[in-house]
């Protein structure tokens, strides 16, 4: 699985460290996660299983849970990324599509990007 | 100000997993918000965009500065990497660092944004990432300039497009992201950048060195640059042939552009984004709006306010800090007439007189887009 930040101790990490801070006082960036480190999963749903496999090995859910396309926009996108190499089992393929349209339509204005750390510059 | 993207939610495992822990406990707990972010669009490959509120300042610091990438990529080690010049030339190159830097050295300051900055605001949605609009900074870039490798390499008058590639090697069957640009304007500004602002170019912005091309986006800016190769004709492949286009006249939004009908994205077109507004004021006391405007064209020529959609446009003082296609900072010092929510916009022209348009082009890709940025003052009696 992709969540390798365990929400819930970053949280509270960030609730003790932002107390010490005390109000008004800026908050030093240490107490932010690193870009990459914190990785939301995607939703459950009949298709998780293929999405986390097919999609998820050359980018994030990010990617995935920002979109707001229709059924036909992710059909030709499901399309465009087994030509570049995503393993999609053709008979979960519909299914797939499904899933995606189902979370990540236009409708979907849920995602927020996280807030990450400055990157050091010889990282 | 409500146009930068970290709206408050309620407290939900969702939006807690969207909004990053330890924004929101500073939130819950009414303290001010950590200052100095990013805005991660994609855990990996990294891609991250600066807040609005922190593109206040003339250079943009490397630690602040947007990150893009398509794949995940390792940087080359510096000690072993080679520019390959070949091509069109009497005498192909291979350059080591030590060699490169051995060239006349040459330091400009100008724009890089991506161009698919402000995905995010079209409708109807494109898929990619939904940039807002922070993909963008403005940074001092030192390197050699391409013209003079070139000519020491002895390029051909048969050479009309330069052929890019960096190391950054594709995932499975993804198409390589090679690249051409017209053999003119890598002559006339491009550089190989091994400096961003006075440090060694971080490896996530291409060390050992990079392509910069002024004016243009981000797309002809090849990061881990491997090779220079002068040729007759464009590069083919996906990256030229499909992504990376933009319609060559407008149509109807929603309605996919066939790829003849575009043409490759080059110059930016000319944008203002608001940095710094307050989110209150009150009728009859002045407050300062704040900015940053850039274009394609090498200068900015004005930028105007208007908090009447449109009917009349206050002239915005120009910082004094300019450079060729580098952005201009602006400030206005705005007096409420009436109380009430106000919705305040901006507007640049530029130094050839392009005007940002109220509504950008809609396209498939979600490229360029540059229209008006507003923002919503509360305005008390």
């Amino acid at each position: 699985m992709t969540e390798k930040a365990p929400l819930a101790v970053v949280a509270a990490l960030a609730i003790s460290l932002a107390a010490l801070g005390g109000p008004g006082k800026p908050k030093p960036p240490a107490d932010l996660p690193q870009l990459g480190t914190l990785i939301a999963p995607l939703p459950e749903g009949p298709a998780k299983d293929v999405a986390d496999r097919a999609c998820l090995n050359c980018h994030s859910g990010d990617v995935l849970r920002q979109q707001r396309l229709t059924e036909k926009q992710w059909t030709a996108n499901v399309t465009k990324m087994i030509g570049w190499g995503a393993e999609v089992p053709e008979d979960r393929r519909e299914e797939l599509v499904r899933y995606l349209a189902k979370n990540f339509g236009p409708g979907n204005v849920a995602f927020r990007p996280v807030a990450v750390r400055p990157i050091r510059p010889n990282r | 100000m409500k146009a930068v993207g970290e709206k408050r939610t309620p407290l939900t495992r969702r939006t807690l997993i969207g909004m990053g822990a330890a924004a929101l406990a500073s939130t819950a707990l009414g303290l001010p918000r950590p200052e100095r972010r990013l805005l991660q669009m994609n855990a990996y490959a990294p891609d991250a965009e600066t807040p609005l509120d922190l593109l206040t300042t003339y250079i943009t610091p490397n630690d602040l500065f947007f990150v893009r990438h398509h794949w995940n990529a390792t940087a080359p080690d510096p000690r072993t990497w080679k520019l390959t010049v070949d091509g069109e030339v009497a005498l192909p190159l291979e350059l080591s660092l030590a060699d490169l830097k051995r060239f006349p050295r040459t330091t400009v300051t100008c724009v890089l944004q991506c161009a698919g900055n402000g995905r995010s605001l079209y409708t109807p949605p494109v898929p990619g990432i939904q940039w807002r609009y922070g993909a963008v900074g403005n940074a001092r870039w030192t390197g050699a300039r391409v013209r003079d490798l070139l000519a020491k390499a002895g390029v051909k008058g048969t050479a009309k497009h330069l052929h890019t590639a960096g190391t950054d090697d594709p995932p499975s069957k993804t198409p390589p992201f090679h690249r051409s640009l017209e053999i003119e304007k890598a002559l006339e500004d491009g550089i190989v950048a091994w400096e961003m602002n006075g440090e060694p170019l971080p490896p996530l912005h291409g060390a050992p060195a990079r392509l910069v091309v002024p004016g243009w986006a981000g797309d002809h800016w090849m990061k881990w640059l491997a090779k220079l190769s002068p040729r007759p004709d464009p590069e083919k492949g996906f990256y030229m042939d499909v992504g990376y286009r933009y319609p060559a006249k407008p149509g109807e939004p929603g309605v996919t552009f066939k790829p003849e009908e575009m043409r490759p994205v080059t110059e930016l077109f000319v944008k203002s984004s608001i940095t710094d507004a307050p989110a209150r004021a009150r009728v009859g006391s002045p407050a300062t709006i704040r900015g940053v405007a850039f274009s394609g064209a090498p200068d900015i020529a004005k930028v105007e306010l208007t908090d009447d959609d449109g009917k009349n446009w206050k002239t915005a003082d120009l910082g004094r800090e300019h450079d060729p296609y580098a952005w201009r900072l602006w400030s206005l010092s705005w007096t409420p007439k009436s109380p009430g929510k106000v919705r305040v916009a901006a507007r640049a022209t530029d130094s050839r007189g392009s005007v940002q348009p109220r509504e950008a082009v809609w396209n498939q890709s979600g490229y360029l887009w540059n229209g008006w940025h507003s923002v919503e003052i509360e305005v008390r009696a």
